[in-house]
């Protein structure tokens, strides 16, 4: 898991001076809305890989022609417990098998490191008072043990790990 | 039962220690409440009225009588108030209609130490709470009904390692239950459940569930309806994979009273019905991991080959038993159930006790019954939906020897089935969300119905009483149901009649209906009685209370219980 700060972060909003730019012209490490792609994905070249922020309520399956120019995907979290971002990560992951990366933004904590990581993030960027040592501790929980179910990391269940041992 | 393998132990061990880190990162200030909150809930620990409650989940409501007595220890030495003004209460447990067992009085700082002491013996509160998918339930007499079409505790089990710590599901829109029945009776009311699932044999012979939608009680009851008539049992993770994500995708999250799943499936009916199969078709066929969710044989196999008969266990022949004494004779067509094995009877430890609460438990009476499984039940138990203890594998043959133990532990009340027998959850005695008192209540039924013979000749009525709206105590699938609800700090009680869980006699899954404005507290015993004696006055020969109110329609019985009102009497 890759710990981002947001301000040190290369990928930048496109932000004109009366607030994000309806239309922003072509540029590396440009962070833009869905509504952006949307705008632009028509006419940008494909050789400029973007960042999305994909809202948590949109159907992530309409990305999919997409996905070769996108570099980065940010999911949303707008309460930690609204959980509908993890299946548009596996989604992305296992239907989409998307290769870029995964962002986790908005009200992020240490105690969703692991179903992060199990549904295909590999960036977050925490809420200000989480601490990144705790973070790791509680990846690390169960790494000797593992899970019943399958992963994006690890597809097969428990069953089939077991009989393949 | 289910036999846990190294791996299942080092998993609920690995889950016990998660849980202390947690907690101390909590008592240290570096976790805050909020955040605290949503993860103790999904290992059990809920904050009640009084002190937390603890949820620890009986999967499918098989116990060991090793496992009973860990329960009873913990209720022993970890269930107590040491001061306060509620210094000294605890001691038992109580077990609930979702098969599982509630402390009341264990303090927050011992919570991990009793998530260690459940680890042990193969126990945990995973999921027992929260917006997650819950404990699964299922028949109390699965593996040993005569009328079992398929047993449904291996595929009980498949379902509970799938859907424990699953990431893509821990937060959902709201609570999720699964239920499954593998018995041409519903003994589970899977029509009440987000999801029900029914095992079900083809023509070919071959194991399949129809799977049902988008039940739940609460606020708005709603039976669940049929998504597909059979999935082949091999397919059921991926099928319940694509009906959960759907759900975590598009269910409500802006009004916590719109968000279980049966309000998506009402207000979307057949276009989500389409999602959800095409979904499943999407994972079977377009997955490169899909066909790793479907169950092996192999798989199937090894979890069935925990589920044999007990060793020594084979049909026997029948045992003429000497009936002479009433009360035996009573208990015996009481309590006493059919099995698929000849020779043998699941019995019913009676928990509905003259003033004691339904499904409460002490420490004693827990070590009692784990003591009578293992002299005569192989160490087995389960644990009721009703709020009872069943034994599963009596010889017939050792029915007086039970009956005088049972009788002796205070087991052998020979009212299984009857008025008696009720549902109640805790209430506003403990539940923070409760509008009103339950157990007050049962306390005054179980007071006024002691005659033996008054509550046979009443025959089989299932009375189930919640203390707020969120139906713990299912009052919404009684043949009489009642609703504490609160009006200006006051307790009043709403009735209902005509309700019932799923089984042939109460005609499926039914909402009962609300007669009349509710009752005042020193009103509703007397409503009961009141409907009682209204079915006794008018009931043909050998009709059933819940026929009754079929046929007489709700009328005759409102007119009874308004009769009563004082308080609430229009001037």
């Amino acid at each position: 898991m890759k710990f981002i700060n947001a301000t040190t972060c290369p990928w930048k909003h496109a932000i004109g001076e009366d607030g994000p730019k309806p239309d922003p012209d072509p540029a590396p490490n440009r962070l833009l809305s869905l509504e952006q792609w949307h705008a632009v994905r028509a006419h940008w070249p494909q050789d400029v890989p973007a960042a999305i922020e994909f809202p948590n309520d949109a159907d992530i399956n309409q990305l999919a022609p997409d996905l070769p120019r996108i570099a980065l995907v940010v999911l949303d979290f707008p309460k930690w417990t609204d959980g509908r971002a993890y299946s548009q990560a596996h989604l992305l992951r296992i239907r989409h098998q998307f290769k870029g990366a995964i962002r986790a933004r908005g009200e992020v904590l240490v105690d969703m490191m692991q179903l992060l990581a199990r549904t295909g993030f590999d960036e977050v960027v925490m809420r200000g008072d989480q601490s990144q040592a705790a973070a790791q501790k509680a990846l690390d929980l169960f790494a000797p043990v593992g899970f019943y179910q399958g992963d994006v990391d690890e597809t097969r269940p428990w069953f089939l790990r077991r009989s393949a041992a | 039962m289910y036999q846990y393998t190294d791996f299942d132990r080092r998993f609920v061990h690995a889950r016990a220690a998660q849980y202390r880190d947690q907690l101390e990162r909590h008592l240290a200030g570096t976790l805050g409440t909020d955040e605290f909150r949503a993860l103790r809930l999904q290992n059990g620990w809920y904050i009640q009225r009084h002190a937390p409650m603890l949820r620890v989940a009986v999967p499918y409501g098989e116990l060991s009588s090793r496992q009973l007595r860990q329960l009873a220890r913990i209720a022993r030495e970890y269930d107590r108030q040491p001061d306060g003004p509620f210094a000294g209460q605890g001691g038992y447990g109580h077990f609930t209609t979702r098969q599982n067992l509630q402390y009341n009085w264990i303090p927050l700082v011992d919570s991990a130490t009793v998530m260690d002491l459940l680890a042990e013996v193969d126990m945990h509160g995973i999921q027992t709470s929260g917006n997650c998918i819950r404990n699964i339930t299922s028949d109390a007499f699965v593996g040993i009904a005569p009328d079992e079409i398929v047993d449904a505790r291996p595929y009980a089990e498949v379902l509970r390692q799938w859907s424990t710590l699953h990431p893509e599901f821990a937060h959902l829109p709201r609570k999720f239950k699964i239920a499954i029945s593998g018995a041409k009776e519903d003994r589970a009311a899977i029509g009440w459940h987000d999801i029900g699932l029914q095992l079900k044999k083809n023509a070919a012979g071959e194991v399949g569930f129809q799977v049902f939608v988008g039940g739940g009680m609460g606020r708005t009851p709603i039976p669940g309806v049929e998504i597909n008539a059979f999935v082949p049992w091999h397919h059921i993770l991926v099928y319940i994979e694509a009906i959960v994500r759907c759900y975590n995708l598009a269910g409500r999250r802006d009004n916590l009273y719109k968000a279980r799943i049966k309000i998506l499936v009402k207000a979307e009916g057949q276009k989500f019905f389409d999602a959800v199969n095409e979904e499943y078709q999407r994972i079977l066929a377009g997955d490169p991991a899909g066909h790793e969710q479907i169950i092996p044989q192999a798989e199937l196999d090894r979890v069935a080959a925990c589920f044999v008969d007990p060793v020594g266990v084979k049909a026997a022949a029948a045992v003429q038993l000497d009936t002479s004494d009433p009360a035996f004779a009573r208990w015996l067509q009481r309590n006493v159930h059919g099995h698929r094995l000849s020779g043998y009877r699941a019995v019913t430890l009676s928990l509905k006790r003259i003033g004691i609460a339904p499904g409460d438990t002490s420490a004693d009476v827990m070590d009692t019954a784990a003591a009578l499984a293992d002299q005569f039940s192989h160490g087995e138990l389960r644990v009721t939906h009703r709020q009872n203890l069943v034994l599963p594998w009596v010889r017939e043959a050792d029915l007086p020897a039970l009956f005088q133990a049972a009788r002796a532990a205070g087991f052998a009340t020979p009212n299984a089935g009857l008025l008696t027998d009720q549902i109640a959850c805790p209430g506003g005695d403990f539940c923070a969300l409760a509008n009103a008192r339950s157990l007050p209540l049962a306390a005054e039924i179980a007071e006024r119905y002691q005659d033996l013979d008054e509550l046979e000749d009443l025959g089989e009525i299932d009375l189930h009483i919640s203390g707020c709206i969120n139906s713990c105590g299912h009052h919404h699938s009684g043949h009489i149901g009642v609703l504490g609800v609160d009006k200006d700090g006051t307790e009043w009680y709403q009735l209902t009649l005509g309700g019932g869980d799923g089984t042939k006699l109460a005609g499926g899954t039914v909402a009962g209906k609300v007669i009349g404005p509710s009752f005042a507290a020193d009103e509703i015993a007397d409503a009961i009685d009141a409907v009682i004696e209204t079915y006794t006055r008018e009931r043909l020969a050998g009709e059933h209370f819940i026929d009754a109110v079929k046929r007489l329609g709700l009328d005759p019985f409102k007119t009874a219980a308004n009769a009563v009102r004082v308080s609430t009497a229009k001037a």
